[in-house]
């Protein structure tokens, strides 16, 4: 190794600083790891292949930050196919073969379930994902698994609130036969009923080339004034909802987070019309092109303005990639707390920085400062898609629940 | 009642289309003796196909626009005033769309034609006169070439492909209850029926079909009457090919693309086998039952319960008939 | 070099392992997993563990498959109904049997449930062989595994969500690290195939090879179809059964979604990778099936550096070199990597003499 002259002095005099600094009885690690699990094939492919570059982009601005305590971090995705088993292979690969991996990020409901009992001792590690699934978020049970917004059960809460606030008295629960799709149906049920509302269908589908005929006639029997569609990415759901609309049935449909992606919706108007009108969900960041967004975003716009010339992320970040650069936000700004209070950043260690965010300035990803609240922040906002601007808009104020 | 009526028709217009994923299961066994379980793969490619054509060669720059969407002056005339989705809207919405439909069509049928012919070619034919076991798994072994391949070609999934008829909503009342069917799905039902009795004609009736028949009957004997039994072999796979190319630009248009189309080959599997592998017949009408039988459960029972359908009917008719309803008992000389 | 069978006594004859290079190949093969276990790295032992519950699993479909004939796409069901049937004894028992032992009462009876179920699903093979069997066998695959996630059974098997699996404790000693698990799983694993070995040195072993040779021929030397087959069944369930309890043991929550068809379907390919109907074809199978995927990936790992671009055509390749593994041997080697094994040390005992 030939070292020039001023990388020498450099190296000595960083040494230097790191002997006079306060003693680390662990060796600092060269670079910390991020192991990161993606669908980049199956089903969601389409959303982690934009989540993809955003890891990348991410790594580059903490590192530009000076990474976690002065030490830069690497992040390493792997393709799961988003099948568990494979997101958990990867993760006990990345285990064994990443000495210094500090957090990972895993891609499905599926997988951060699997995972979680094996989250124990040496094995653990501070862990964001994609999911809301409100099983995640048990602070008691398992203290390293975080949630980058409300659950889905809290997210079904506002919607069903939302319909009872417009009057209606119908609703119909469609969602994937997934872990994904059955998250919150029966919390959801239980809710309805506690509102007044009469849940009057409740139908699973497959997660991708569901037989949308049968379930459009389903719905339309159903006479349902309101729907929520539960577990889809890309698919299923706009063709349901163009079903319905050529049906001419008068159903109002509603999502949850995984379905509020502007660019699926614009995708969708121009295939088959303005057929998403009038769609409502909770989403719980700012857009990307909200014209009120703060700091993060706009590092976020000139750093891919540059670095993601001709690709679809050069004027856009989709909400799959906002959510997984502010889950990850999450983690290092945890990590970099226990660094800050010269603390080895063990899982332990990270988690309770995790629990201690509170009143946190996000940077603009929320329009309030957030808190951890149970290993979940539990702020979020009601958009509405309007075919004309082919943007969803904000129908609700910020809350918190 | 009412409800009844609105799930069998469902079920007889699902069913059509087994039976066409179905035939070409058939036609291939009648010829070769070869079941094959990566059928459902080959349609996946004919809806990737379907999809390259229709939608992704008209989006490119090089593209005439009237092959993305056909606007002569009359049909603007009529669109002016129309409310947006009013039955008139969606026909003349089919109609913008029919030169792409026919080209995804057209190229559809050829590459998927192609493609039946190289594995023909490349895996079937060393395998002749092969145990069953070799042979099933060889075509094991294609599903996962195939998959893998389509995910390499058409990297992330794809959504709307323009359906084949104007999907015009038809409802209209029985029994008290009103009856909804989507127009796209009744015309699709229309294709799948003409085409599976066009080939059961063209087996019947033509010399190509004849010798199919023969081949089936005695691969030796149909040797020594000078038919050419390798031309056959690949007849019977363009033919399989070709109307699985159909069968996934049906089910593109009906449940959208993607991977998971593949799957439909192993429920389509079970019809057949419980129809019986030879009967044209007994496959039809295996199909049409596994139809209703899917859409009555998943109205009475819910989605999951409508997915083993398949598997618990083929299960109870070979304990019952151990070569389907129609199949032609095996006679083994020892 | 061996010149011929120069045995002296009959048990000399009935050795298993009737010359000495088998011996040292056993003894050494014994050694190196006591080497795997004492000095594998976390990356060695995790797909250690997976070859040899894979290695179990795939001894039973070798059976049916390999040994009777029969066709089988239905085997992940088998160990599924293992793993989970492990995991509800050990709730249920839980309060009832002392810690220590109750893994030693669990492991059996997962092994029995699955032989029973093994049973019930070879029923149709008395009725049809072949194709029948192997779209009969699939579809009891696909009936299992809705029969485990459907809402009816949610409160013993956790449907659709999995449920969590309990740590093994042999006599008061708990396996809770991988390095121990694999212990377990590596002993298990010889003596399953030691096991299946002997096996085929009995009546009811050589019936199965009769059956599978031909079976109105096997039938009219006076063999019970009947009752043969279905222990064929039975037996190659049991091996499913004890694999999936070891997989319930190594993994610390288990989804309905890991037993699919795919599992199936690789469990088959393994033993025509491998070698149908030898009792190294498992082993020389799973090495295979398990290491091609994982060099792959550890390939592009190298070459893509964590970038995303190369991970996404990684999965299809390692897809499609899944079904080139199969579609390759059946063409070109359809008796497996023990063909090739026997040829290289049948040249190696005659050299320099006659190769080949």
């Amino acid at each position: 190794m030939h070292l020039k002259r001023r990388q020498f002095l450099a190296t000595t005099a960083a040494a230097t600083a790191g002997l006079a600094a306060p003693v680390t009885l662990r060796a600092q690690a060269r670079e910390y790891v991020i192991g990161a699990s993606l669908p980049l094939t199956g089903p969601f492919a389409t959303a982690g292949q934009m989540v993809a570059p955003a890891l990348r982009m991410f790594e580059a601005l903490v590192n530009e930050d000076g990474g976690i305590g002065g030490v830069p971090i690497r992040i390493t995705a792997e393709d799961s196919g988003y099948i568990p088993a494979n997101a958990l292979a990867n993760y006990q690969r990345a285990l064994a073969t990443e000495p210094d991996m500090v957090m990972y990020f895993g891609d499905s409901t599926g997988f951060m379930k699997l995972v979680a009992p094996e989250l124990r001792g040496a094995n653990a590690r501070l862990m964001g994902s994609t999911s809301f699934a409100s099983e995640l978020a048990d602070p008691a049970g398992n203290p390293y698994q975080y949630l980058p917004g409300p659950s889905y059960e809290d997210q079904f809460d506002i919607l069903l609130q939302q319909v009872k606030d417009e009057g209606g008295s119908t609703v119909a629960f469609i969602f994937s036969n997934t872990e994904f799709g059955r998250d919150p149906i029966a919390h959801g049920r239980a809710k309805a009923e506690e509102l007044g509302l009469q849940v009057v269908l409740e139908e699973s589908t497959r997660e991708q080339g569901a037989d949308i005929p049968t379930h459009v006639t389903r719905l339309a029997q159903s006479g349902a004034e309101y729907c929520i569609l539960q577990g889809y990415v890309t698919g299923v759901w706009p063709q349901l909802i163009g079903g319905a609309r050529q049906f001419g049935l008068p159903t109002r449909f509603m999502g949850t987070f995984w379905g509020m992606e502007n660019a699926i919706a614009d995708r969708v108007t121009a295939e088959a019309g303005p057929i998403l009108d009038g769609y409502a969900g909770v989403m719980p960041y700012r857009y990307f092109y909200d014209p009120e967004r703060g700091p993060a975003y706009e590092r976020f716009a000139a750093f891919q303005k540059t670095a993601f010339v001709g690709t679809p992320l050069e004027n856009y970040l989709p909400t799959w990639g906002i959510q997984a650069l502010f889950s990850l936000t999450i983690g290092v700004e945890a990590l970099r707390r226990v660094a800050d209070k010269g603390l080895e950043l063990t899982a332990d260690n990270a988690a309770e920085a995790l629990s201690d965010l509170r009143d946190w300035d996000t940077g603009g990803f929320f329009g309030v400062p957030v808190s951890m609240v149970n290993n979940k922040i539990g702020t979020g906002r009601v958009y509405r898609y309007s075919a004309e601007t082919q943007l969803f808009g904000p129908s609700s104020d910020w809350f918190t629940v | 009642m009412g409800q009844l009526l609105q799930f069998t028709i469902n079920g007889l217009m699902a069913g059509a289309i087994y039976a066409l994923i179905a035939v070409g299961i058939v036609s291939v066994f009648k010829a070769t003796r070869v079941v094959n379980f990566a059928h459902g793969y080959l349609i996946m490619f004919g809806a990737y196909f379907y999809f390259t054509f229709a939608v992704l060669v008209p989006q490119a720059a090089w593209a005439p626009d009237w092959l993305a969407s056909w606007q002569p002056g009359w049909m603007m005339d009529m669109r002016e005033g129309l409310p947006m989705f009013s039955p008139l809207a969606a026909v003349l919405d089919w109609l913008a769309n029919v030169p792409r439909i026919l080209l995804g069509l057209a190229g559809a049928l050829l590459c998927n034609a192609a493609l039946g012919l190289v594995i023909e070619r490349t895996l079937m034919r060393p395998l002749m006169g092969q145990s069953v076991f070799a042979m099933i798994m060889l075509t094991v072994g294609l599903i996962s070439i195939l998959s893998g391949s389509a995910q390499l070609i058409w990297t992330s999934d794809a959504e709307f492909v323009p359906s084949l008829a104007p999907n015009t909503p038809i409802r209209f009342a029985l029994f008290g209850q009103t009856i909804f069917l989507f127009g796209a799905d009744l015309a699709n039902m229309v294709i799948a029926l003409l085409i599976f009795a066009g080939i059961v004609l063209m087996v019947r009736y033509t010399k190509s079909g004849i010798a199919i028949r023969a081949t089936a009957e005695d691969q030796s004997t149909a040797y020594s009457m000078g038919i050419s039994v390798p031309k056959v072999f690949s007849r019977a796979w363009v033919l399989a090919s070709t109307t699985g190319a159909v069968a996934g630009a049906i089910l593109a248009t009906r449940n959208g693309i993607s991977p998971a189309l593949g799957l439909f080959g192993f429920s389509v599997l079970a019809i057949v086998l419980m129809g019986g592998l030879d009967s044209y017949l007994g496959v039809f009408l295996a199909a049409m039952i596994v139809g209703v039988l899917e859409a009555l459960t998943q109205w009475q029972l819910g989605g999951e319960w409508a997915g083993i359908v398949p598997y618990v009917a083929v299960l109870v008719v070979i304990l019952i008939r151990p070569h389907g309803l129609f199949g032609a008992k095996e006679i083994e000389r020892i | 070099m061996i010149t011929g069978n120069l045995k002296t006594s009959y048990g000399a004859d009935e050795q298993v392992l009737d010359n000495r290079w088998k011996r040292l190949f056993l003894f050494s093969a014994v050694l190196g997993l006591g080497g795997i276990a004492g000095f594998g790295n976390d990356y060695i032992i995790l797909i250690a563990c997976q070859m040899g519950i894979m290695v179990i699993a795939v001894t039973g479909v070798n059976v049916v498959i390999g040994y009777t004939g029969l066709m089988s796409l239905g085997h992940a069901g088998f160990v599924a109904i293992g793993a989970y049937a492990t995991v509800i004894f050990h709730n249920a028992a839980g309060g009832i049997i002392p810690d220590g032992v109750l893994t030693l009462v669990a492991i059996p009876f997962a092994v029995a449930v699955a032989a029973l179920a093994g049973i019930v699903v070879g029923l149709p093979s008395l009725r049809v062989k072949g194709l029948y069997l192997a779209v009969a066998t699939l579809s009891a695959n696909f009936i299992i595994l809705f029969l485990i996630e459907e809402s009816f059974s949610a409160p013993w098997t956790g449907g659709m969500n999995g449920i969590n699996t309990p740590t093994p404790n042999l006599l008061g000693w708990a396996l809770d690290t991988r390095r121990e698990q694999f212990i377990l799983i590596a002993a298990l694993a010889v003596l399953a195939l030691l096991g299946a070995q002997n096996l085929f040195r009995t009546r009811v072993g050589r019936a199965f090879i009769a059956i599978r040779d031909r079976d109105y021929s096997a039938e009219i030397l006076g063999i019970s179809l009947y009752r043969t087959k279905l222990t064929s069944f039975a037996i190659s369930a049991a091996y499913c059964g004890l694999a999936g309890a070891l997989f319930a043991y190594f993994y610390a929550r288990i989804l309905p979604e890991q037993f699919e068809l795919q599992l199936s379907l690789m469990l088959v390919a393994a033993i025509i990778v491998g070698g149908m109907g030898r009792m190294m074809g498992p082993v020389f199978g799973v090495i295979i099936i398990v290491m091609v995927p994982e060099a792959i990936k550890v390939s592009f790992g190298a070459l893509a550096g964590g970038g995303a671009e190369l991970a996404m055509i990684r999965a299809p390749l390692q897809e499609i070199a899944f079904g080139a593994l199969i579609v390759g041997f059946l063409l070109f080697e359809p008796f497996g990597i023990t063909q090739i094994m026997d040829r290289a040390l049948r040249a190696l005992n005659r050299w320099p003499f006659a190769r080949g």
